[in-house]
């Protein structure tokens, strides 16, 4: 028995049509309807369900939450990602050193990582209390009157979502860009040394031109984790004080699931979708110019 | 020949798996809700699974009843419970009879076709006048005049004192509005208030609501000038350092450890002090209830009261065992059991009176909140959470002076013409 050429063709489109079907289900279907979702009018509550086309779009820019939504978001990705790279790079380069303990270190930089959000941002929410926190606690062993209150002032609060933010998920981009350094050969290093180069020197002739396109993979989906955040700010602020610290993605959780204003939610769901598909494109582009 | 196996197998794999997850599923299904039917009469999504004495409570109910219950646990985040309440419910889901909803999702669900009425099978007229009439017709009657839940207890936004702070600077009771000034200069100063609250955006509403009904006003017309006073007073309490700015945010879980280590000398919330008797805190010569002081000068206390009640969802298909569960929770027995295992006032003013001791603190103090206040539901709207959430923000901006009052009585009144709509 043989199969043709052209009978050949099929089976591998046999063979993923489980996973097609699946994908289908779970992801096309899903964005499909939240297409046609944000063309509509939907109030769950007050049994509204009409056909809007663009207004939906049009009212996001006029919408005062949004913006100070969007703002955020904006405020949020670019600060955090800048302290990602930075510190993460920073502490990479500390976990790569050879010292003693350094293998138990790399294991217990990563617990923060594996903690839930949500159960960090509840005990954030104690630990930025200005009565009960820990860090006004550790700051008055220094300033003994010292009285902040963090989460009720608009660049405090905020400024605290994004130190949460860093300390969980710092140690796990810092383990990513370590796996990066150990592809660099010693070799390199050594004939640098010989050369005369300092530390300095190696590190921004050598250590960061090599890890550069393996960080700004890194940052693909870390910053696209950055955009659909929403965990954290739910269990630590509730988007207060007002709606400083509502990210986009908590704003549209608001929307879809409290407000049950789906038709509004799935507006600003597909506006988030463009901007990370651009994100990504973008990129991709960078990272192809790179390679060439 | 060993290509042409391969792939034959390859597919059939594939084949079969398709068939299998297909044939699979149905199967399970069938299974699951004919195993669900045998075993169970009805299934309750209850906020109480948490409590330790919860597993007494469900056996008293299923020996009083004949039914056998399967309960689901509610989350106990409120975000997340009425987001999971409003899926169940708008989706027509039938896998859940009885429900326990608060106020904010009573206001609403109440309009929206979800819920059965109950005026001719459980909130019958016999018994509908021993509930708090306020209560019935501000928040669990629909626009047809049919009550949507049975209350599953009676609960007031109390206010609260510290009598150790009162006794500390020599005033005996808080009855008038000058007394409660005189009070909050008195105690205000070093790290302590004279008041305070939980002012996150979700929980202001409540103090909003509760200063605009002790000052006369009407929280749905904010160009009533006695609405402008109460914001005025609340604001100017903060300047003054008699009430924290801090406090917008915390909710009841920041604001009762607060106040069990004496850094307010009074505050409205409801419940019966659970968490100040297990600091210790609860007594008369410690953290105890007060009558709510007569702002209007006329001898009128405002206080709002708030329920948690079953309802039946429209989509159950066990509709006679549910009736059957909500008229012992409308019966003095299932009050009684409830007010035993989860202390929760009864409903019922005769059961009341009956069930709970005279030991009991909370009972002549909301005797005499039934008898001496204005009790009314809370002003809520369809939209419910969304109306709350809007006001705490704007409220949170004039506490911090970022617009001022007159800004805030503005916008607050287009938020109510806003949702009301």
């Amino acid at each position: 028995m043989t199969i043709s050429k052209k009978s050949m063709k099929w089976i591998p489109w046999i063979l993923i049509l489980p996973v097609i079907l699946i994908r289908g289900f779970t992801t096309l279907y899903p964005i499909g309807a939240t297409l046609k979702n944000s063309l509509f009018d939907i109030k769950v509550l007050s049994g509204v369900n009409e056909f809007v086309g663009l207004s939906n779009y049009i009212n996001v820019f006029k919408d005062p939450k949004i913006i100070s939504s969007i703002s955020f978001t904006v405020i949020f990705v670019v600060v955090s990602m800048v302290f990602h790279v930075v510190l993460g790079v920073a502490l990479a380069l500390i976990l790569n050193m050879k010292f003693k303990g350094r293998r138990f270190l790399r294991t217990i930089v990563l617990i923060p990582w594996a903690m839930p959000a949500v159960v960090i941002g509840m005990a954030a929410k104690w630990g930025f209390n200005n009565d009960y926190g820990m860090i006004n606690d550790f700051i008055r062993r220094f300033v003994s009157d010292f009285q902040f209150n963090w989460l009720i002032n608009t660049g405090s609060a905020r400024a605290a979502v994004i130190a949460m933010d860093l300390w969980k998920d710092l140690p796990f981009f810092a383990i990513l860009v370590l796996s990066g350094l150990q592809f660099i050969s010693g070799d390199i290093y050594e004939a640098a040394k010989v050369d005369g180069a300092n530390g300095i020197q190696s590190f921004f002739r050598i250590t960061l031109p090599l890890i550069t396109r393996n960080v700004i993979t890194l940052c693909i989906p870390f910053t696209l984790w950055r955009l659909t955040t929403f965990d954290l700010v739910y269990a630590m602020t509730s988007g207060g004080p007002g709606e400083d610290t509502s990210l986009i993605a908590y704003r549209i959780t608001m929307e879809a699931f409290t407000n049950l204003n789906v038709g509004y939610a799935a507006t600003l769901a597909v506006m988030l979708f463009l901007v990370m598909a651009l994100f990504s494109w973008f990129n991709i582009k960078v990272m192809n110019r790179m390679s060439d | 020949m060993k290509k042409t196996v391969s792939i034959l197998l390859t597919t059939a794999l594939a084949a079969g798996m398709l068939a299998g997850c297909g044939g699979n599923s149905s199967e399970t299904k069938e299974e699951g809700s004919s195993a669900k039917k045998g075993d169970y009469d009805l299934t309750l999504y209850s906020i109480n699974t948490t409590d330790p004495d919860f597993d007494d409570w469900l056996k008293n109910v299923e020996d009083a009843t004949g039914l056998k219950i399967n309960v689901i646990a509610a989350p106990t985040d409120s975000d997340t419970r009425q987001q999971k309440i409003t899926t169940i419910l708008s989706t027509g889901d039938s896998s859940v009879d009885i429900i326990e909803i608060n106020d904010e999702m009573s206001a609403s669900f109440k309009n929206s076709g979800w819920l059965e009425g109950l005026n001719d099978t459980v909130m019958t007229e016999d018994i509908r006048g021993e509930f708090p009439q306020g209560y019935l017709e501000d928040m669990i009657t629909d626009k047809d005049g049919n009550i949507i839940g049975v209350p599953g207890y009676s609960g007031y936004l109390a206010f609260w004192v510290n009598q150790e702070i009162m006794d500390e600077v020599g005033i005996a009771s808080i009855d008038t509005k000058e007394d409660f000034v005189k009070y909050m200069e008195a105690v205000s100063g070093d790290g302590r208030y004279g008041y305070g609250g939980s002012w996150e955006k979700t929980y202001v509403f409540n103090e909003i609501a509760q200063f605009v009904n002790m000052f006369g006003g009407d929280y749905f017309d904010w160009t009533n000038p006695a609405n402008k006073e109460a914001i005025q007073f609340l604001h100017d309490m903060v300047q003054n350092g008699q009430t924290p700015i801090d406090q917008i945010a915390d909710k009841y879980e920041q604001m009762n450890p607060k106040a069990n280590d004496g850094k307010y000398g009074s505050w409205f919330m409801w419940g019966l002090g659970t968490d100040y008797e297990k600091a210790d805190m609860l007594g008369a010569d410690k953290i105890h209830m007060a009558m709510v002081p007569d702002f209007s000068g006329k001898g009128q206390r405002a206080i709002f009261t708030d329920s948690w009640s079953y309802v039946l969802n429209k989509a159950s298909e066990n509709k006679e065992a549910a009736v059957k569960f909500l008229e012992y929770m409308a019966d003095e027995g299932g009050m009684e059991a409830s007010y035993k295992a989860f202390d929760r006032y009864p409903a019922r003013a005769d059961v009341a009176a009956k069930v709970v001791p005279d030991t009991d603190p909370a009972k002549e103090m909301y005797s005499r909140y039934a008898e001496e206040c204005n009790v009314a539901g809370r002003p809520m709207l369809p939209q419910t959470m969304e109306f709350i959430t809007d006001m705490g923000t704007i409220y949170q901006s004039c506490m911090k002076d970022e617009i001022t009052v007159d800004d805030f009585c503005k916008k607050a009144q287009e938020l109510v013409d806003k949702y009301s709509k």
